[in-house]
């Protein structure tokens, strides 16, 4: 009973032993993979640091000083006047941020003060991101510095004690914090590099699905040739479960490749969460299923290892570059109507949407059909025409 | 335990119109060791193949231990173990995983498997290379792993197809003692070889194959009696005489 089973498990472990098929259908993967990283990941936000000299010491320097390390990327550094002057020189960086003596006081007090930035030629573009922030902060506090001032000066004749003047403006201008009349908001629209991501992701799964058709071939014939199939009927192996268990081999090696491949890019280039993980691995073993019935098909009717590779070589080519691996095939023309007959061109449809996370696998009924119908005329196919070695049962 | 284990009745087999075996007919006893002597290209693989009910033949049947190979071909394969010419064996995996897998498809459990792989090892003297990939082994210790593979369902009856072609003497010995052993724990044995001085030593009786069809059947002792004194003549000889060329052609 368990016996095809077993098979699946011999035939994933010397999948997993030998060196060149691994090369070709995981290292492969994994550098076309890294590629795609290259183009689409590295999404990364900014980082810097911000150099400051505080000649002031006061509350509102320190404020400053804060507001700036609490924004998350940024890191602060503070050097002595002497310390900043020798790291321009050196490069060390490009731009420091000098906070005079009597800031604090003179905000306080609502008169003028002033921030000097120092910097070798125009600071660099870390530099000039950096400065904008503080120059931001820095207007914030002035204004608010602006608002206590009036307000002191307009009820500064009144009996009201200055501590609850101060109380009531601070009150109402961390009330201004907490809802701002302007509210600015990002939205993630996905971007262009999404959408190709969503588009090529697919297409290189299934081509190297497709790349377990000749790999099992392959291996198919040369162990007609060398007399493992054969040998094992001598068991009590039965011809139907030597079959069964060929074909749940090629499933499994295919399974491997997409779970390598689909677990980099939902790691790494963060595609979708576990749901859209699962859905996708599931309708992979669809396409593994149907991969592998076409391996068997090639295998048993190839009547040499040339043969098979050969046959494998040219279906595999031609279902992805007629199924739309590289590019849209559109709907209307010799294209689409050469995609037609392409595992591809549905595979990649129905991944696409999951993949995307636009769709789920409720809706993949139609790919789905046409896929498993594949897989069940190549399985019909090669039983009829399954044999183990040279005009033999 | 006397009694015939296998019976072979005008067994032919013909490839795109040419005959390969042509009506062959004998009889192994249990607890022998039966020879099939014949050139290269003479019919033994292919009679061997019908035998242990992997190639269909066009006439004739085999019986073993009372089932038709053609119709009952389950019962058969349960009292059958194959080793065949070429090494049919996994070079990736170890020995031991080798002996394992087919252990198990010989439908042993996985404890009763390993213990007897263990076991087979320990017979062909490879029980320290157990663990290493059979890719790295040297032919004769390949051919030792393709013997013991065939050991792991414990036949009543083994079929070794030239199981000695090109492997140095240590390993060659190693064969001959466990045939030898084996035999004397109740195993029957069919020996195809075209080596003479092999099947002289080894074998109860030899059937001398030629051109698909068996052309003198007998212990080497009687077949050697047909040219004058046994202890003078040479099996060579005998084929010589039988076929006017010589075998080693
Ligand atoms: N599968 C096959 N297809 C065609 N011819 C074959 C096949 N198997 C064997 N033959 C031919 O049958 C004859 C006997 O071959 P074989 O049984 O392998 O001989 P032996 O094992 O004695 O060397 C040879 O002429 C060989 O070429
Ligand atoms: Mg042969």
């Amino acid at each position: 009973m368990f016996r095809p089973l077993h098979i699946a498990l011999l035939e994933t472990k010397r999948f997993l032993l030998d060196r060149g098929d691994l090369a070709f259908s995981l290292a492969l993967p994994v550098v076309l993979f890294a590629l795609m990283y290259g183009t689409f990941g590295g999404g990364e936000s900014f980082n810097g640091t911000a150099h400051f000299v505080d000649l002031d010491g006061g509350p509102a320097a320190k404020l400053l000083v804060e507001s700036l390390s609490d924004i998350d990327g940024i890191d602060v550094e503070m050097h002595s006047l002497e310390d900043a002057d020798q790291g321009l020189d050196r490069s060390s960086f490009l731009s420091v941020a000098v906070i005079p003596e009597g800031f604090s006081e003179a905000l306080d007090d609502g008169e003028q003060t002033s921030l000097t930035f120092r910097q070798r030629g125009s600071g660099g573009n870390e530099s000039q991101i950096i400065n904008g922030i503080i120059r931001a902060i820095t207007q914030e506090m002035a204004g608010e510095a602006q608002v206590y001032s009036v307000v002191r000066e307009v009820i500064g004749e009144s009996s009201l004690p200055a501590s609850q003047v101060n109380q009531a403006v601070f009150t109402s201008l961390a009330e201004a914090h907490q809802s701002p009349s302007v509210v600015v908001r990002s939205i993630d629209v996905g971007g262009a590099s999404a959408e190709v991501l969503h588009r090529l992701l697919p297409g290189i799964l299934v081509m190297f699905l497709l790349f377990a058709v000749s790999l099992g071939s392959q291996a198919l014939v040369e162990e007609r040739r060398i007399g493992t199939l054969e040998r094992l009927l001598t068991t009590r192996l039965s011809l139907n479960q030597l079959f069964a268990g060929r074909f749940l081999a090629g499933v499994s090696r295919a399974m491997v490749q997409a779970v390598v491949l689909l677990g980099l890019a939902f790691v790494v280039l963060q595609v979708g969460g576990a749901s859209v993980f699962v859905q996708t691995l599931i309708f992979c073993v669809l396409v593994a299923a149907a991969v592998s019935a076409v391996s068997l098909l090639i295998g048993t009717l190839a009547r040499s290892r040339d043969q098979a590779t050969w046959s494998a070589v040219f279906f595999t080519m031609f279902m992805t570059v007629f199924g739309g691996t590289f590019f849209e095939v559109g709907n209307t023309g010799a294209l689409a109507f050469l995609s037609k007959f392409t595992i591809n061109k549905y595979a990649i449809d129905a991944l696409e949407g999951l993949v995307s996370g636009a769709e789920g696998l409720s809706t993949q009924g139609p790919e789905a059909a046409i896929i498993a119908g594949v897989a069940v005329a190549s399985l019909l196919f090669a039983r009829l025409a399954f044999r183990t070695g040279v005009g033999g049962r | 335990m006397a009694g015939t284990i296998l019976e072979a009745k005008g067994l032919s087999k013909s490839f795109d119109g040419m005959l390969a075996v042509d009506d062959v007919s004998f009889t192994i006893q249990r607890q022998e060791i039966f020879g099939l002597l014949g050139p290269n290209g003479a019919g033994k693989t292919t009679t061997i193949r019908m035998l242990a009910t992997v190639l269909d033949a066009d006439g004739g049947d085999v019986e073993i231990g009372g089932h038709s190979a053609r119709r009952s071909s389950g019962q058969v394969r349960a009292l059958i173990g194959l080793c065949p010419q070429e090494l049919a064996l996994y070079e990736e995996l170890s020995a031991l995983d080798n002996l394992v897998f087919f252990g198990r498809m010989a439908g042993l459990g996985s404890q009763e498997a390993r213990v007897r792989a263990e076991e087979n090892l320990q017979l062909v003297g490879l029980q320290d290379r157990a663990k290493g990939a059979v890719a790295k082994f040297s032919g004769g210790m390949k051919r030792r792993v393709n013997l013991a593979i065939a050991l792991m369902g414990r036949p009543a009856l083994l079929f070794l197809d030239e199981p000695t072609v090109g492997i140095d003497p240590q390993s060659r010995n190693h064969i001959f003692e466990t045939i030898l052993r084996l035999r004397d724990e109740g195993m029957s044995v069919l020996y195809t070889t075209h080596y003479m001085e092999e099947a002289n030593r080894l074998c109860d009786r030899i059937a001398i194959i030629d051109n698909g069809r068996i052309i003198a059947i007998g212990t080497p002792v009687e077949l050697k009696t047909e040219l004058g004194d046994p202890a003078q003549v040479t099996l060579e000889e005998v084929f010589l005489h039988l076929t006017g060329r010589s075998l080693r052609d």
